[in-house]
Parts: C-alpha cells; structure tokens; sequence
C-alpha cells in the first residue's frame, strides 16, 4: 500500500506539481505551435503522452540494463535520442497503417515529436532523480505526458476564446500565448508543495 | 538473404561508420576527461565542508556508502569524510545529505565535530528552491543559527532568536516548508549516521 | 556548390542575427531561452554550448552532405547532434563545473533543439562548407545575443545584478517573480511583441 502512495504521489507531482511545460520549460515549440485548436492539442497531448511512456520505459532500461553496469554512460545521450526516434517511427507507422485519416490530420506534427524537448526531457529527469524502479519510471512517464495534454489542452481552450478578444496587433500570436503561459505558471504555482 | 544484407549495407554504411567513429570520439573524450570531472565533484565537497571544518586541511575517507533510509522509504547511501587537520588529528566528520524540499530535492554537505555532539554547520550542495524566499536558506542568516547546536532532535519553530544556539531553528519567514525540509534532512541523516558509526566503532 | 561570394556570405550571417533570429523571428529553440534566462552567465554559457553545437554539426553534414540517403538522414543529423553535445556536456562538466550544475539536464536538451536540426536539413545538407559555417555562426551569435538580452533583463530585475555585479541602487526591490517561470514567460513574450512592432513599422 506504501508503494502504491509513493507512486500515486510521484504521479500527482510530475502531472500537476512539476508540470513539465509550466514549471520545466519542456515542450514549448508544440505548446505554442499546436494549441490552437483543442480538437488538435488534444490528438497531440495523447500521441506525445503515448510516445513518452514508451521512451520513458525504454531508456530507463537501457539505462540500468546496458549503459550503468557497463560504465557506458556516456554514450547516455546518444542512446536516449536513438530510442525516442525509433519509437516516434513506431508510432508513426502504427498511426499511419490503423488510423490513417488521424495520420493525415496530423501532418508534419508527428515526425516532429522526436524533437519534442518533453520527451528527452522526461528520460533525463528520470536519469537525475536517481529512479530506482521500473513502476516509477513508467508512471513518472505517464504522468509527463498526461501532464503536457492538461497543459496544451488548457491553453487551447483559453487561445479558442482569445481569438474573440481584441489582441492588439504587435501582441497577436506567439506574445500573447506566452503571456498567457506565464500566467498560467502562476497559477500552478499555487499547488507546489502539495506533495512532498 | 545476401541481396538483402547487401542491400542493407549498402543504405545504411555511412550510419554505421558514423556511428563506430563517434562512439571512438566519445571513448576517447570520455577517459580523457572523466578524473577532471570526478575530482571537480570531491572539491567540491572539500571546499564546502572545509569551509565549516575550518581546521581541515584534508578529508579522508571514513566509512564508504553507509545506508540511511531516506524520503519515500529509499535507501540513500552517503559516504562519511574524517576531516584531519596538520597533525593529523580529526577535527570533524563531514557526509552529504538529501531530502525532499519545497521545489525539488535537496542536497547538503554536513559537518558535525569530531565526537559528533555538535553540529558544525552545513552548506548547499543542490536546491532549487523559491528564489527570495525558500533559497534564503543558502544565506549565512538562516544558516549560522545551525552553527554548534546538538547533533540531534533540532526542532522547528516560527518566531524567535536565532542568535541563541540551541536545539531550536527559526524558520525562514515565507519559507516554512523549505526549513523543515532542511531540520527534517538534518535530523534524519545525523541520527542515522551517528549510529552506524557508533556502530563501526568510529566514534 | 559554387562558391558564394562575400556579399552573399555576409548577407546569410546577418540573417542569423535579425532577420531570421531563430528565436524572434522562426520562434524555434525556445526551450533553452525560458530555461537558462534567469542570469546572463548561464544564458552566455548556454549561448556559446549551442555555437559550438551548430558550427561542428554542419560542418559535419556539409561534408557529408553527398553521401547521405534521404530516408535516413533525419537520423545522421541527431547522431551528429547528439555526439557533439555530449562533447560540450563533458567539457563544461569538466572545466566549468559551476556552469555545468546551473545548466543542469539543459544542456543535453541542446541535442532537441530545433535550430541545430532545422539548420543542418535546411542549410547544411544543401550547401559548401563556407555557407555552412557562416549560417551556423550566424545563427548561433543571434541565438546567444537574444538569451543574454532576456537575461540581462530578468537578472537586472529579479536581482538588481547583471552578470553577478550590483548594478540597481540600494533602494531597489529585487522583482523575485522574474526569476521564476512567470517572469520568463512574460518577459519574453513582451520582447516578441516589441520585434513584431519594430519589424511591422519597418515592412
């Protein structure tokens, strides 16, 4: 029962606490990029969220089976970006073979998500964390990525109404959804400490 | 088969000679530069647990990887630092701490004195904690009060004098969470270590 | 590739710094500039990280630009960009172990940087060595004088300091919030709003 606390706390802190777009910087290109539409942040939240669960799994056990007890880590770097390309790869071919109307929604979005700061991010946070095991790290994942769809999701919604505003020209774009980021950090901020 | 192996080096020859080269690099870097890197980390500790262990001129190895049951149940394991001075007489004993604090987690080199009693101090080795507020903890303010106090059971409350040095810690005004992380680190990793090492006979 | 002449060469190099900033104008690498923003040394070193990153890394592809087949060459790119990171993530771990603390996991996420793979698939797979090279300074200069304009302003604010030194008067209230994400977010976003005015009064 313990450890399912520590996990579901673990889970709680990376989805919400330390919310790898708004307190982390992770993930901002397809934040900015792709939050216009809810319908399309929503579909890349859940591809980010499944590629991320993945990469997060993978590295971590190549991390602990391979490169540490073979003192290979320097080749750390290397390796992580290799498996999250493979994986995006995977996901791209299995997206275009079973949903290909969602494939041809998606566009150049998905072979983006390689370079998705999130993704490389998560697999070297869990690195510096020290997580020891493999329930952590996949729920850490989990929770990165359903962490990011909350955030890009939040932010379509506001950007869909922001376009009924009246933006002055200069701010219109990219300055006002990172004003709008800001703020919203400033509202998460409300829940750190929450979990210890 | 042979056409596809043939066809398969035949795209893919430039991945692997880049591949085989880069790692070559990497090796070759890496075993150049990895003592540097991990001498940066022990004078790091030095600097920082001299700067308490004023008398030290040098930090031996006492005990190697010793267990204590940190946050969430984990097992951290920390390696005890004699801190020997000209004569080679121990002044103090000096090991790294962690804990969870208000942001991220907390890392703190600790020096106790050489009967472990008192505590001698501690100084900041990671925290990434609220600027203004949770970050005063690096600040001689909050941290001279911990100078001389008994190495255990150090007690947490709002108001008072922190010139006064007893088991007592003011907390940072604004900044609750982050000082009870760092008596809670404190408490936990001294008791733990003081008997292991009573244990090992070290003190 | 004929060889470009100098008017050319100096007109892609300026490009890098205005009129294509990566950050102001093609909105890419904006990771790094929230991240390392909160003081002018870490944006300088991260700065000088991501040069590095890009000049070597096109030079790489500009060499091997003719031998490269098309379905794999996404992949050579991050193997080359992957490999040159961790040269400067162990050479700043070795000799600029302070910086290397501040920067932390960032540094490694230079390898997702949407400039260096952006430039090595636009212009690097494409173009002679020269060309190469000047769009990557070029890029990379514009790259490093945008963090350390943001920087300089949210360390001026949040801490009265520029590069470490005091500079606002006594009587400042350091604005702790542009420190934290907020202020990054905002500052930038002010910034972006101010170049699109400048770049619509100029059109």
């Amino acid at each position: 029962m313990d450890r399912v606390m520590v996990l579901l706390m673990g889970f709680i802190s990376i989805m919400i606490i330390n919310n790898l777009v708004l307190t982390k910087f992770l993930g901002i290109c397809p934040f900015l990029g792709v939050s216009g539409r809810l319908d399309m942040a929503f579909g890349m939240g859940c591809a980010v969220t499944f590629v991320v669960t993945l990469s997060g799994t993978l590295t971590w056990l190549i991390d602990h089976l391979i490169l540490r007890p073979y003192g290979l880590q320097v080749m750390q770097y290397v390796s992580f970006i290799l498996v999250i390309a493979g994986a995006v790869q995977l996901v791209e071919m299995y997206v275009r073979k079973f949903f290909p109307s969602l494939y041809e929604s998606f566009g150049i979005f998905l072979p983006l998500i390689t370079t998705n700061c999130a993704i490389l991010g998560l697999c070297l946070f869990i690195n510096l964390w020290d997580v020891d095991n493999l329930a952590e790290a996949v729920v850490l994942s989990v929770g990165a990525g359903l962490g990011f769809t909350l955030a890009i999701c939040i932010m379509a919604g506001i950007r869909e109404n922001l376009l009924l505003a009246d933006v002055p020209t200069c701010l219109k774009g990219a300055p006002i959804t990172l004003i709008t980021a800001g703020l919203l950090t400033l509202a998460f901020m409300g829940f750190a400490g929450m979990v210890r | 088969m042979r056409k596809k192996v043939q066809y398969f080096l035949q795209e893919s020859w430039l991945l692997l000679v880049a591949t085989i080269l880069f790692g070559a690099v990497l090796a070759t870097l890496d075993a150049a530069w990895r003592p540097r890197i991990e001498q940066n980390e022990i004078d790091k500790f030095n600097r920082l647990a001299g700067a308490m262990l004023t008398d030290a001129v040098r930090f031996d190895m006492a005990a190697e990887g010793l267990p204590v049951t940190g946050d969430k149940g984990r097992i951290i394991a920390t390696d005890i630092k004699k801190g020997l001075d000209a004569g080679g007489n121990p002044v103090g004993w000096a090991f790294i701490a962690e804990g969870p604090g208000f942001a991220d987690r907390i890392r703190l080199v600790v020096a106790v004195d050489a009967s472990f009693e008192r505590l001698r101090g501690f100084g900041v080795l990671f925290s990434n904690e609220t600027p203004g507020f949770g970050d005063k903890m690096k600040e001689s303010e909050f941290r001279d009060q911990f100078v001389g106090v008994p190495a255990t059971g150090l007690e947490l409350s709002k108001t008072g004098d922190r010139s006064v040095i007893d088991n007592n810690i003011v907390a940072i005004t604004g900044a609750t969470v982050t000082s009870e992380a760092v008596v809670d680190v404190l408490n936990r990793f001294m008791a733990r270590v003081r008997d292991q090492m009573k244990e090992k006979g070290l003190i | 590739m004929a060889n470009a002449s100098g008017v050319e060469l100096s007109k892609t190099f300026t490009a890098g710094l205005w009129q294509e900033n990566p950050v102001l104008r093609l909105l890419l690498g904006m990771c790094p500039t929230l991240a390392v923003t909160a003081a002018v040394k870490p944006a300088l070193t991260m700065g000088f990280s991501v040069i590095f990153v890009l000049v070597c890394s096109n030079i790489v592809v500009s060499l091997m630009r003719n031998l490269l087949k098309s379905h794999l060459r996404i992949l050579m790119f991050t193997l080359t960009i992957a490999t040159f990171v961790t040269i400067a993530d162990l050479f700043l771990k070795a000799y600029l172990p302070e910086m290397s603390e501040t920067l932390g996991p960032y540094i490694p996420l230079i390898i997702v940087n949407c400039i260096i793979i952006c430039r090595a698939e636009a212009c690097a797979s494409q173009n002679g060595l020269v060309v190469s090279i000047v769009d990557a300074v070029g890029m990379g200069l514009g790259f490093t004088i945008t963090l350390c304009v943001l920087a300089g302003v949210r360390e001026l604010l949040a801490t009265g300091m520029f590069a470490g030194h005091a500079i606002m008067p006594r009587a400042f209230v350091p604005w702790a919030a542009m420190g934290l994400p907020v202020g990054a977010f905002i500052t930038l976003g002010l910034i972006l709003a101010l170049v699109n005015q400048i770049t619509k009064k100029q059109a």
